[in-house]
């Protein structure tokens, strides 16, 4: 193998592909990166088993060939090497080493065989369609927070993506849920999505395409299978399996009788909670959110640390409540809402409740509160 | 394939009877001592000397100064059934460790047994013989007052027994554990134990009270345990416990050091095993135990002591009573305890210093040296690495290394009462890790790292205590299957569970729902709590899995909100620390069972300077 690059497009591709490998893996040929040099481009392929990114980029290419090399360490060289370098790479057939050429630096890295590189057999895609990137990500951005983390709940370890109906129009729709929280987001469904089944897209596979995304421009195509999920978002393809599992049935968990309406300003109240939960020094400290006529106290209460209150005035007319909250889970809810006021829909200290977005009917939170 | 016949019934023959009575009674010879030896406290002997040759199995004597017998006495006590101990035929009200009347004919049948005795105020010494169950006539003897028994040829008329004894030396230390076991429990009497040519144990009268009982723990249970043991006291409704128990940094890896009396009879019993655990729970690593002696006094009726053969084991009329006391009076003393750690790492640094100090020539690199502490002279330490070549060593400025013993300014200088207090005044923080103060009569080293560990942990834990376990509510409740009978017992003590922050129902009969679970856990596992809780709970009655895993949060928390080590503290701020630890129960040690500080005592350092 023998071609050149530029810096800029070695930097770029890499870095959307190392990312999915790991650092620290068992296998040693997981750590590497598969370059594969034919015609005019260059392509990358890294994997964790689980998922794979591919990305092809213009090179100039004087000898075909194929290997793989540790991906970070390349990754690191490529990031110190001056902005506009010239890079050449060189494998001779007989060499167990990829040579790296740039002005007067010089590395020599060792290499595996590109066929032992393992490849996730990417099969037929049963449905094909395609989503803006700025729509794709406003999916995710909304939901992956509240992503389960815990294992024994698998299934819970994702993204539901699926297709439903609002208000009688067809949308598509993400759920997750960590068992105290749930967010769903919606948009209408794209051309060609009808009639897909729905998937869990796993955790990392989330965190992977956010960042593929992270401009929100173009149009992405996604192509799902039974098993399997991909991404194509211009020079770059991620595929990933799907978790083996089903979603429980989210719907019952959605209240649809809370009455008690809160309509706070969000900022003010991001702002508040912030305050107040600074005298709750570990984790799993309540915010009691007391609410009466137009008005709602918020306390904490530290027997350590001392306490804290603040006021703040609300659109609220129902019968007064007290309810308890994990501060984190409100300060995240709060923090997806863009528009100026979030609508809570109460209905006891018991019972879950849903928050709103008073600019976007598309996306609804479910919280479940805490007890003292 | 013969026919079977009628059988006739017939009455066994006394050997018969006491041979399958000895089966039971005298399982091995360290069996024997233990009855002989009873058999001499209950005589109320104040000398107690006791010879064994090859294991117990050719020669077991037993000499003590006790009452003694009559004649007519010790033509009877070789009888079966036949005691001068229980009090008008009452099992309920047993004051002597024996009570049966059945040792003594039980040796006799498998044995050639001697009993030789001088009553104080009868005439000569006589002696009775029977040999494998043969009793021979009264014959005069030579001896002071007091008894001399002598079993020869132990097990010689039942040598299948013989097979399932282990070595001499097994045999010699299961003589010497039954000895010391009684001897515990009688610190008023001294004994002598010769195992063939040694003299295995002497323990003189100790005088009576708790400085003797602790004195004779000492001589039995180790230094370490005399210098670490905390007194315990307590009683409740007519049962009084008292003993000594170790500090929890004195620990070792089972439970042969835990000792039980019940009114002065050593017993084995699960009870204690569970009491201790509940009560240092936390305070050791895992795995590790604790030493302690605890002797249990109640009224006989209170507790039945024939439920076992050998007497190893008792029944409590109310043992959760008994259990809750004992609980009850560790708790109690290892709060007081507070931040008393060890002493014996004092001394272990102590003689490391000696070690590292004395001249050692041949040698070179001498194995001392990396078992040394730190402070002993950098140049050796130094050299003794550069010898390894080819790796590459980063020299340290030296100048750097003195300038790290920051004293304290003159402002922050604790006014002369705080030297009085136990762990004494900062007087330096050394490598930014330890503390270094002075009280009237020793050196303190604390490390920094641990000792505020464990204060923020024991802040944690009472807050949890206090302020009740706030629960974070299910969306979607965790459904977890159990056996049937797990399930009922998990669901039957829902209340314990919600007042630790766990909600859960029946879910049909193999099933619970969890619905609310404490807020503490974040998104740990919940099936896998539920499980070892009902696990626990269905097999032992051990509880401790839900309040395990809420201590272990805290103690992660802890360990992350601590002072790390390397940090460098005011005058003020280690004053504070020290004062802290004083007022903290548990502060001894770290989370890990690590003690946070040593205590070099004054007396020790002059040893190391030939002053003492
Ligand atoms: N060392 C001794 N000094 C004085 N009397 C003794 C001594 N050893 C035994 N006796 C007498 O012999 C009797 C029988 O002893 P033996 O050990 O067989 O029975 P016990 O002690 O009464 O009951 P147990 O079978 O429960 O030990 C005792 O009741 C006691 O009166
Ligand atoms: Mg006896």
């Amino acid at each position: 193998m023998r071609l050149v690059i530029e810096r800029g497009e070695l930097l770029r591709a890499l870095s959307h592909v190392t990312s999915v490998v790991e650092r620290r893996t068992t296998i040693p040929i997981l750590s590497n990166v598969m370059l594969s040099a034919s015609g005019r481009s260059l392509r990358f392929k890294a994997t964790d088993l689980e998922r794979e990114v591919i990305e092809v980029v213009a090179a100039d290419v004087t000898q075909p060939g194929a290997l793989t090399v540790p991906a970070h360490m390349l990754h690191d060289i490529v990031r110190k090497l001056p902005d506009g370098a010239q890079i050449e790479l060189v494998k001779d057939a007989e060499k167990e080493r990829l040579t790296l050429k740039a002005g007067p630096s010089r590395f020599a890295l060792q290499t595996l065989a590109a066929d032992d590189f393992p490849d996730l057999a990417v099969g037929e895609m049963a449905q094909e369609f395609e989503v803006s990137a700025s729509d794709l990500k406003r999916l995710i951005d909304k939901t992956r927070f509240a992503i389960s983390t815990e294992e024994t709940r698998y299934y819970l370890n994702g993204i539901y993506l699926h297709t439903a109906e609002r208000n009688g129009q067809p949308t598509l729709r993400a759920v997750a849920t960590d068992g105290h929280r749930l967010a769903q987001v919606e948009l209408p469904r794209p051309e060609g999505a009808t009639g897909m089944a729905g998937i869990i897209i796993p955790r990392k596979t989330v965190h992977e395409l956010h960042r593929l995304i992270e401009d929100g421009a173009g149009v992405v195509k996604m192509g799902v299978s039974p098993t399997k999920v991909r991404f194509e978002i211009g020079t770059v393809t991620l595929t990933s399996k799907l978790i083996d599992g089903s979603f429980p049935d989210y719907g019952r968990v959605i209240p649809q009788a809370n009455d008690k309406e809160m309509k706070v300003s969000n900022a003010e109240f991001i702002g508040a909670v912030d305050r107040v939960s600074t005298i709750a020094s570990e984790r799993g400290r309540a915010v009691k959110l007391s609410i009466t006529a137009d008005k709602l106290v918020l306390s904490v209460n530290n027997p350590e640390g001392g306490s804290a209150t603040e006021e703040i005035s609300v659109g609220y007319v129902a019968a007064p409540l007290e309810i308890g909250f994990n501060a984190r889970y409100l300060l995240d809810i709060a923090g997806q809402l863009e528009g100026e006021e979030a609508r809570f829909m109460l209905a006891d200290p018991g019972s879950p409740t849903m928050v709103r977005d008073s600019s976007d009917d598309s996306a609804l939170y479910v919280l479940m509160p805490m007890r003292v | 394939m013969r026919e079977a016949q009628p059988l006739t019934i017939r009455q066994l023959a006394p050997e018969t009877v006491n041979r399958i009575a000895a089966g039971e009674v005298i399982e091995r010879p360290a069996s024997a001592v233990k009855e002989l030896v009873e058999n001499a406290l209950d005589a109320g002997a104040r000398e107690i000397e006791i010879v064994t040759v090859s294991g117990g199995l050719s020669l077991i004597r037993v000499t003590d100064d006790g009452c003694g017998m009559e004649a007519r006495d010790l033509a009877l006590c070789v009888e079966r059934h036949a005691t001068s101990k229980l009090r008008d035929d009452d099992l309920f009200d047993i004051r002597t460790l024996g009570f049966r009347g059945e040792a003594l004919p039980s040796i006799g049948s498998i044995a050639t047994l001697s009993v030789a005795s001088r009553p104080r105020a009868g005439a000569a010494p006589l002696e009775v013989v029977v040999d494998r169950g043969e009793k021979h006539p009264l014959k005069p003897a030579a001896l002071n007052f007091g008894t001399r028994i002598e079993v020869r040829d132990l097990f010689s008329a039942t040598p299948a027994r013989l097979k399932f004894l282990k070595s001499e030396r097994a045999e010699n230390m299961a003589v010497s554990d039954v000895v010391k076991r009684l001897a515990m429990a009688h610190p008023g009497v001294g004994f002598t134990l010769t195992t063939g040519e040694r003299t295995g144990l002497r323990l003189p009268a100790a005088p009576d009270g708790p400085e003797g009982l602790l004195a004779r723990l000492g001589r039995i249970m180790g230094a370490d345990f005399l210098a670490d043991a905390l007194p315990i006291a307590g009683e409740r409704e007519g049962v009084a416990l008292s003993g000594f128990a170790g500090l929890p940094t004195l620990h070792r890896p089972d439970a042969s050091q835990q000792y039980l009396f019940v009114n002065g009879r050593p017993v084995r019993d699960k009870l204690l095993v569970g009491s201790v655990r509940a009560a240092y729970g936390d305070l050791l690593p895992k795995g590790r135990y604790p030493l302690l002696a605890l002797f249990v006094t109640l009224p006989p009726a209170a507790v039945d002591v024939n439920v076992h053969p050998a007497k190893a084991e008792v029944r409590f009329r109310d043992a959760a009573a008994v259990r809750s006391l004992i609980i009850g009076g560790l708790s109690q003393a290892l709060a007081a305890a507070g931040h008393r750690a060890t002493l014996r790492g004092g001394a272990m640094t102590i003689d490391a210093f000696v070690a590292a100090a004395t001249p050692q020539r041949e040698a070179s690199p001498s194995p001392n040296l990396s078992s040394a502490p730190r402070s002993s002279p950098p140049q050796a330490a130094y050299s003794s690495r550069a010898s390894g070549f080819g790796e590459a060593m980063q020299a340290p400025f030296a100048a750097f290394d003195s300038l790290s013993a920051e004293t304290v300014r003159a402002e922050d200088l604790p006014t002369a009462d705080s030297i009085a207090r136990p762990l004494g005044a900062a007087r330096a923080q050394l490598h930014e890790t330890y503390i270094v103060a002075q009280t009237e009569t020793s050196v303190i080293i604390v490390d920094q790292h641990a000792a505020h560990e464990r204060l923020v942990y024991e802040r944690m834990k009472a807050m949890l205590a206090n302020g009740g376990v706030a629960r974070q509510g299910l969306l979607i409740p965790v459904v977890v299957t159990l056996e049937p009978d797990e399930a009922a017992c998990l669901i039957e003590r829902a209340c314990e569970w919600a007042a630790l922050g766990l909600i859960l129902e029946s879910f049909g009969s193999t099933a619970v729902c969890v619905r609310e679970v404490p807020a503490l856990l974040g998104h740990g596992d919940v099936e896998g709590l539920v499980r070892d809780l009902a696990s626990g709970v269905a097999n032992d009655g051990d509880t401790r899995a839900l309040q395990d895993r809420l201590e272990a949060v805290c103690s992660t928390f802890a360990c992350h909100g601590s002072v790390r080590a390397g940090r460098r503290l005011t005058g003020v701020e280690m004053n504070a620390l020290l004062r802290d630890m004083e007022a903290t129960p548990h502060s001894g040690q770290c989370n890990h069972g690590r003690p946070t500080y040593v205590e070099l005592k004054l007396t020790d350092i002059e040893r190391l300077f030939g002053r003492s």
